[in-house]
């Protein structure tokens, strides 16, 4: 059995690398998809520990994250969509009107 | 056996996750993404979790990805990043900052470094699909409906975000 | 009809909603006043009629209390909102709707074609309804309200034409100056609550049988109990009465808060009437009837009061011989009867007080519509100086006017002199010689200025002839002699040997009828003599000299008294002394000081300084708003680094 902590060191190493993404990326389509491998890894560690605690509501509650997932891309690529119909772009950097 | 799947499965993941990170093209990010997806499915599946790697391979693999791809190619944003960076100054900051992250990360990994899976029989019968859909279904009901609502007030979101000529109508 | 005393308010409170909501035109609105008004007054006849023969026996003493809701109730404080009937009420009751009902009946005359009529009925029926409410009370809250209620009705009324200058100043100053009184009620109130737990007046027994105890009845529990400020000691009764009396001299117009009353003729002369007469400066003196086992708890208060009600009757008697104002020469002597009732409480003669105020009620309100009439008829003239030889022209006027003068001055039979004469007989009787001369004199001074008037406005020539003088229509002269009937009558209430009015009043004031002996009689005799004829030396002075009188020029009795008359002008400079000693250092730099420091810098300063400091700090912390996500990523994960990190540490 491989030990539940190198599932969750496993985990840490793909967050990190999500919020990596997140900040060194302009593509507002990869920063969505920084968003979910983040959460791909919060998922991990979650089954991980379910399987430690032999408790199957880890899983139910993965189950719950990936549908809500799913809805978030979906309004978020269509808000991405409805910006880059404005602003003929998908650089975060240019959606900047918001700017103090 | 367990071992050699499970670090040669860590290390595609990881490999994944950082080609996804470091390709200029947004499209080439999509599909070493999905690999990384593909692998975590697998370790779902080592994790004794079958229903969630059914799950993951359908919704993720399949649904999401799809719709990155396709949200890609329909925006022509393979190449957003061509322009100067604006905000350079911050890339050292971020690499510092996660690793940073990493170090403790790793540090509480470490702290738990025994942690040994409990091997009773009853693990064997662990992550049933028949008994995650029995949980589902009774403790998780009022939660599982909302995800229904939740789902149904995207679509909405959606269809409402992108309807055309609003002003006119 | 005992369950029915709430519409004795509430008819007044309808009219004025009426008035205010619904009706548009004058006339109705004038009809619908008086009409109110007048309802009331039937029902408040009703009411005392079935009181006279058919008393409440099981409550002692007797009265209605009629709890219509239970109003404040927080804690131990309990004010349910209760109408009182008792005697004292009841002839309250009677003299503030009758007189009222009158007074809205010319006011339909005497306003006619106002460019305000709906409003002005409006104000004069919630001015009753006040009243109505001050006097019906059974308690001081409630009793409070009323007293707020007729102090803003008074603002509202003598600034009713608000066009002119004087009429809102006199408005600002009557309600300024009630507030010095009102906040010492308050205090006072919160004193007597502190004390008995309670603002009833008497016992109550509530819907659900929970008695409130009344604390007139057990005024004796603070009897000797003692407070100290730094140096001194005082009876706790004193405090409280104290109080009551600063509240009284606001609202009744007593020395040192009477400078309001004279300005206050600036409103329409049938609020005047109202002001002076029915309601408002009547409440002081039924407030020391009503809390008089309070009063009596302090001998210290109680000589306050009789001095100062008999200065005040001096102090404005004087001032009333010296104007020219056909109105302020009312107002003053207005202030001077007062002076004498509350006089009469301080001498714990209650029942000679409200007897007084009864009759005065009557006889004020009539001399105050004639005054309005004399005005009407001479097209808005005031000062005395301009008319002349008015009874021609108008007989009735002149007539009521006589009367009412009569009754004023205390010559028999008129209501003044029975009235008048029995607080000036306490004052003989009681032993205290200054203040029996300070009121016989005041009493002198008043029928002389009384026979000033008259013969100033009715006897001699026309002395100004732009104005074509006429008599004044029906409905204004039909309440003058309705009052005039009463101001012969009214006396009646009380004759040294039938004692109606005290036989009436003594369960609630607890005070028997004084006997009438032949001192008094020689005392009657002597006063009502002197009266008439220092009356008649007014009167014999003043048409003999009235040739030298033109609008502009001095008294004729200026060159005896020089300067001493411009002080009586003025009314001993007591107003100068205001201005001198408040208004200028104190206010005047007190505004200035908030106008020119504290305004631009104090309050300025800190509101832009608040924006200032803002405006500062965004301009600071904008740098962190660049627009771009990805640098409040770098924060964001900065902040789980530190947290994660703190939570590892620990």
């Amino acid at each position: 059995m491989v030990p539940t902590s190198y599932y969750v060191l496993l985990s840490a190493a793909l967050f990190t690398i999500g919020a990596m993404g997140m900040l060194v990326r302009r593509n507002a389509i990869v920063l969505f998809m920084s968003v979910e491998l983040m959460l791909n890894a919060a998922n991990l560690a979650l089954v991980a520990f379910a399987r430690q605690q032999v408790n199957p509501d880890g899983q139910v509650l993965v189950f719950f994250v990936i549908t809500v997932a799913a809805a978030e891309v979906a309004v978020g690529l269509a808000l991405l969509v409805a910006i880059f119909r404005s602003k003929r772009t998908t650089d975060v950097d240019e959606v900047s009107t918001l700017r103090g | 056996m367990e071992f050699v799947i499970f670090f040669i499965t860590a290390a595609i993941a990881l490999i994944g996750a950082i080609a996804m990170l470091v390709s200029r093209n947004a499209v080439h990010s999509a599909l070493f993404l999905l690999l990384n997806f593909s692998a975590i499915a697998i370790l779902f599946l080592l994790l004794r979790a079958p229903f969630l790697f059914a799950v993951q391979l359908i919704v993720y693999a399949g649904a999401i990805m799809v719709l990155f791809l396709f949200v890609v190619m329909l925006l022509g944003a393979e190449r957003a990043e061509d322009e100067k960076d604006k905000v350079a100054w911050q890339r050292p900051l971020a690499i510092g900052l996660g690793a940073a992250l990493l170090v403790e990360a790793i540090f509480v990994g470490f702290n738990q470094l025994a942690m040994e899976p409990p091997t009773t029989p009853e693990v064997e019968s662990f992550g049933a699909p028949a008994r995650i859909g029995e949980s589902l279904f009774t403790t998780y009901l009022l939660p599982f409906q909302i995800t229904g609502i939740i789902l149904l007030v995207a679509i909405i979101g959606v269809v409402v975000l992108n309807q055309r000529n609003r002003a006119k109508a | 009809m005992f369950n029915f005393i709430w519409l004795i308010p509430l008819l007044p409170l309808v009219g004025f909603a009426l008035n205010v909501f619904v009706i548009r035109r004058e006339r109705e609105a004038g009809y619908v006043a008086t009409g109110a008004v007048a309802l009331s007054f039937l029902v408040a006849l009703a009411t005392f009629i079935q009181f006279a023969f058919s008393p409440p026996a099981e409550a002692k003493p007797p009265r209605v209390d009629l709890v219509l809701w239970n109003w404040i109730s927080v804690g131990e404080f309990n004010v349910p909102f209760g109408l009182l009937f008792d005697p004292l009420s009841g002839v309250m009751v009677l003299l503030v709707t009758g007189v009222g009902a009158l007074i809205h009946l010319y006011s339909i005359g005497y306003m006619h074609g106002d460019s305000r009529v709906v409003r002005y009925f409006a104000y004069l029926n919630l001015f009753v309804a006040m009243m109505l409410f001050l006097v019906m009370s059974d308690n001081m809250l409630l009793l409070f309200l009323g007293w707020e209620g007729v102090g803003l009705c008074s603002f509202l009324l003598i600034g009713h034409w608000f066009e002119r200058r004087t009429a809102t100043s006199a408005a600002a100053k009557a309600f300024v100056v009630n507030r010095i009184g009102d906040a010492a009620f308050l205090v006072a109130m919160m004193a007597i609550f502190a004390h008995f737990g309670t603002l009833s007046f008497y016992d109550i027994e509530l819907a659900d049988g929970a008695v409130i105890e009344g604390f007139l009845e057990r005024a004796d529990e603070i009897s000797g109990l003692i407070f100290s400020i730094p140096g001194q000691n005082f009876l706790v009764s004193t405090g409280i009465a104290f109080l009551l009396l600063i509240g009284v001299t606001g609202k009744s117009a007593q020395l040192p808060l009477f400078v309001w009353l004279p300005d206050a003729m600036a409103g329409p002369t049938p609020v005047s009437a109202l002001i002076h007469a029915a309601t408002m400066v009547t409440a002081g003196v039924y407030l020391m009837a009503r809390t008089h086992p309070i009063f009596e708890l302090s001998a210290a208060t109680q000589g306050w009061v009789t001095w100062i009600g008999a200065l005040t009757a001096l102090i404005a008697a004087t001032a009333a011989v010296a104007q020219w104002d056909i109105k302020r020469v009312l107002a003053y002597s207005t202030v001077s009867q007062l002076g004498f009732m509350v006089a009469a409480a301080g001498m714990g003669a209650y029942v000679a007080a409200i007897f007084h105020l009864l009759t005065h009620g009557v006889f004020k309100a009539l001399l105050f519509l004639g005054s309005g009439s004399v005005i009407h008829g001479t097209h808005d003239t005031q000062d005395m100086r301009k008319m002349g030889g008015l009874r021609e022209h108008m007989p009735t006027t002149f007539i009521t006017y006589l009367v009412g003068a009569g009754a004023l001055a205390g010559i028999f039979p008129l209501a003044g002199f029975w009235s008048k004469d029995e607080i000036i007989a306490h004052a003989w009787s009681g032993q205290n010689f200054s203040i029996f001369l300070l009121l016989f004199v005041s009493s002198l001074l008043t029928a002389f200025y009384m026979g000033r008037q008259i013969a100033l406005t009715f006897f001699g020539q026309q002395r100004d002839h732009s104005y074509h003088a006429h008599e004044s229509g029906q409905v204004m002269t039909m309440p003058l002699m309705i009052l005039a009937v009463g101001a012969v009558l009214a006396g009646a209430m009380n004759l040294p040997m039938l004692h109606w009015l005290s036989t009436w009043l003594e369960p609630t004031l607890h005070e028997h009828a004084a006997e009438f002996g032949v001192t008094q009689l020689i005392l009657a005799v002597v006063t009502t003599l002197l009266a008439a004829g220092s009356g008649y030396l007014g009167w014999r002075y003043y048409v003999a000299n009235s040739a030298k009188i033109k609008p502009g020029a001095k008294d004729p009795l200026y060159r005896y008294s020089g300067d001493i008359w411009e002080a009586l002008e003025e009314a001993w400079y007591i107003d100068r002394a205001y201005e001198k000693l408040t208004v200028v250092p104190g206010f005047r730099a007190l505004a200035r000081f908030m106008a020119g420091v504290f305004d631009p810098q104090g309050i300025d300063g800190l509101v832009r300084g608040v924006g200032y400091a803002f405006s500062q700090a965004a301009s600071a912390l904008r740098v962190f708003q660049s627009g771009f996500v990805r640098t409040y990523a770098l924060l964001f994960l900065a902040g789980v680094v530190m947290v994660v990190g703190y939570l590892l540490i620990i």
